[in-house]
């Protein structure tokens, strides 16, 4: 994918822009790595993929700036500055000078938490942290557990997108001026950002979500979302759509294990209103049938006759799925396993030579 | 000026995968008008809270109105041929189409990419949906959930040895449409080197696969949870009050020791390796935790240079100060909601700064869409809106 053929973006990583610096090298820009923190062999093969190594003679603060990076700042489009955790701080002073002479530079700066609050630019933060900030580990997982994170570095990668976002807008910004500019990205907004229930149900109602396990709670009552099958798991809620409820229920009746369902006009039925232990009932219906069948089955038929349910995908299953082979999305890595090396969206109908597709 | 001032966006999406991207788009400066109908509302405005429980009232969802931000709305009914025939007027004007109905519908109504480009030829059409426009499950119909069970994330949500866990929250249908946004983007400066519309099309499930590389490139044999390589401790911690929980995460040695002598805990685990996977550590901090008051804790080791942080539910995040200074929520006077609170985006430009404004109410802007922009006569729309085609 070459959307981006003629960037030239300088990275200084410390994880939080990591992964935006990884999805403009994936989008066709040509990103140089000058300087990482240290991180794990499978992150530097995820977040690290098809970014250039810069070698330059060691950087010491106070020193001139060596010819080569000033040429190399001086020439890009972008600049990613990590400023979480102080890591890239020496050599930050060094760019400092650097960039003053590159007048069109979209000069990006990550923090962990924004400038203008009490807290500053300065706090330590880290990926957990984050999440904790953000109000999601709130209710990710059960009642009775402590609140967990999701799983991989979900507020670095948060981060790293309105990173990327934020150079996109930047380069849009220069076209109008001519000019370049620096762009302030807080990891604490990027994470905050993508909670975006708990904030606004405390606002209007006064409710505070909590951890519900699997649960889907909404209006009077909550609905499972993961059900287990004969060969795993899938996921599947008896939400107000009625046309997906008589599509699984009418497989139901030809399968002869609709029961009561099979009597039920779901077009005057909200769910939502309905007593819990009515929903209980039901949803033992289909629980047993689901458990007849396999995901591949189950899978099958939600894609015929559209119920919305999907068969949940060990990790190690994910790769050789067919929609993901068929997509091209993943690829080999150092570290023996496929990683998602492939697009980070399809493009249709663009001739990277500008040929035929061109206007 | 905004960053995207001047680019003209055709909205036909609706509930959250596409708003939430052309929210993005709006509040830096973009004129996005948003395709909608009274036949067949956005579920968005269907979907709590309202305010004052207008559950009825399709300008009342405060959850609509914070996904839809800074946009104009007109309603064009779709599903009738002269509906459309204004739709293409639209998509004659715009630099940017999006969408995310269900598989086949802008073809089925005469929409699709290939006639897209012979009314508007450098148009660039944003399409996000649950597994992407090809491939053996392009017909899936489903909801951002469906995107975690199918990237691995459900696998690997929730305490190791233990069924998939669905938190109460699409992450799918927030992960994609940050994701559309950067197709947009990227897609624009590329027309603007080549001349070149395209399509783009974002999957929900591939969206999740991307932000798990890293679990992708370990492939570990059970759920991290709250466990992280690098660093120990690294979790979370009851302190005083019901279902309160701090957040600590020790970096290096030194942030481990400064932590164990402000707990006045003996060091017995100097090195990383020690403290990895450690249960006598976590007895020992979480029993030294336990009783604190949490705040005054996390500002206690937050001075020590400590990465300490409360978990905070959405009260916490509503008032949380340093969101507040930043402008993270902007105060925006609504015509039904009155003063409330919006996201803003989590960076601003200098120079062309970011501008959140009201979600529009339904049909809001018909008169200043249909008869400035598109210069229909007042005949022709009070005949079309008679008909249906404008409702």
């Amino acid at each position: 994918m070459s959307l981006l053929t003629n960037i030239t973006v300088v990275v200084l990583a410390d994880h939080l822009v990591d992964f935006g610096a990884m999805m403009l090298a994936r989008l066709g820009a040509d990103v140089v790595l000058v300087d990482a923190a240290e991180t794990t062999a499978p992150r530097r093969a995820a977040w690290r993929h098809g970014l250039r190594t810069f070698q330059t003679q060691p950087l010491s603060s106070g020193a001139a700036p060596p010819a080569d990076l000033a040429d190399l700042i001086g020439a890009a489009d972008v600049l990613l500055e990590d400023r979480r955790s102080g890591h890239c701080a020496g050599i930050s002073e060094i760019i400092a000078e650097i960039t003053a002479a590159n007048p069109r530079l979209i000069h990006i700066v990550a923090t962990g938490f924004p400038a203008e609050g009490p807290s500053g630019p300065q706090r330590p933060a880290t990926d957990l942290t984050l999440m904790a900030q953000s109000g999601l580990m709130h209710v990710i997982g059960q009642a009775e557990a402590p609140p967990l994170r999701l799983p991989g570095e979900q507020a670095y990668a948060l981060t790293g997108i309105q990173v990327a976002t934020a150079a996109l807008m930047g380069l849009r910004a220069r076209r109008a001026s001519g000019q370049g500019t620096r762009i302030e990205v807080s990891a604490l907004q990027s994470a905050a950002l993508a909670n975006y229930r708990e904030a606004v149900m405390y606002e209007w109602t006064g409710r505070i979500g909590r951890r519900v396990g699997n649960r889907l709670v909404r209006g009077r009552s909550g609905v499972r979302q993961v059900w287990p099958c004969a060969d795993g798991h899938v996921t599947w809620s008896m939400i107000d759509n009625p046309g997906m409820m008589r599509a699984l229920v009418r497989v139901m009746i030809e399968e002869g294990d609709a029961g009561e369902l099979a009597e039920i006009d779901w077009g005057n039925i909200l769910v939502a209103d309905t007593d819990q232990a009515l929903i209980e009932r039901w949803q033992a219906i289909v629980g047993a049938f689901f458990t007849k069948h396999s995901r591949e089955t189950l899978g099958a038929w939600s894609l015929e006759h559209g119920w919305g349910l999907s068969p949940i995908t060990k990790l190690t299953e994910v790769p050789e799925s067919p929609q993901m082979v068929a997509r091209g999305i993943f690829g080999p890595s150092e570290t023996g396993h496929p990683i998602p090396s492939g697009p980070l969206f399809a493009v249709h109908g663009f001739d990277e030579k500008g040929g035929e597709g061109a206007p | 000026m905004g960053a995207l001032d001047g680019l003209k966006v055709a909205d036909f999406s609706w509930v959250g995968a596409g708003p939430r991207a052309t929210k993005d788009l709006a509040d830096n400066g973009a004129t996005v008008i948003k395709i909608e109908s009274a036949r067949r509302l956005d579920l968005g405005r269907l979907s709590p809270p309202f305010a004052r429980g207008e559950s009825k009232n399709p300008d009342a969802s405060a959850f609509f109105a914070q996904t839809n931000t800074s946009k104009k709305s007109v309603t064009i009914n779709l599903s009738d041929p002269a509906g459309v025939a204004v739709a293409k007027k639209l998509v004659a004007w715009a630099d940017v189409v999006v969408e995310n109905f269900g598989p086949g519908y802008m073809e089925r109504i005469g929409l699709d990419f290939a006639t897209l480009r012979a009314i508007n030829p450098a148009v660039i059409l944003a399409s996000v949906s649950v597994a992407g426009r090809s491939g053996p499950l392009a017909g899936f119909r489903g909801y951002g959930n469906a995107a975690a069970a199918q990237s691995g994330q459900a696998d690997m949500t929730g305490w190791p040895g233990s069924a998939p866990h669905m938190p109460p929250l699409a992450y799918g249908d927030v992960v994609a449409p940050m994701v559309l946004t950067v197709a947009i983007l990227s897609a624009l400066e590329a027309r603007d080197e080549t001349g070149q519309g395209c399509h783009v099309d974002v999957s929900q499930i591939e969206a999740m696969v991307h932000v798990a590389g890293d679990l992708f490139a370990e492939m570990p044999g059970d759920k991290p949870a709250n466990d992280d390589p690098l660093m120990a401790p690294h979790g979370v911690f009851a302190t005083a009050g019901e279902d309160r929980w701090i957040a600590i995460a020790c970096e290096t040695d030194g942030q481990w020791a400064a932590l164990a002598a402000h707990l006045g805990i003996e060091n017995r685990w100097p090195q990383l390796a020690d403290r990895q996977g450690s249960a006598d550590l976590t007895e020992v901090l979480a029993a030294a935790i336990a009783s604190r008051p949490g705040q005054t804790l996390e500002t206690e080791l937050a001075a020590l240079g400590i990465p300490a942080a409360m978990v905070i539910d959405g009260k916490g995040l509503s008032e949380h100060p340093d969101l507040l200074a930043a402008g993270h929520f902007v105060t925006v006077d609504h015509p039904v909601l009155g003063p409330a609170h919006m996201p803003a985006p989590p960076y601003d430009i200098p120079g062309a700064p970011v501008r959140v404004g009201p979600a529009p109410c339904l049909g809001q802007h018909n008169d200043e869409v249909f008869a400035g922009l598109l210069g229909m006569s007042a005949e022709e729309i009070a005949a079309l809106t008679t008909s249906g085609a404008l409702a």
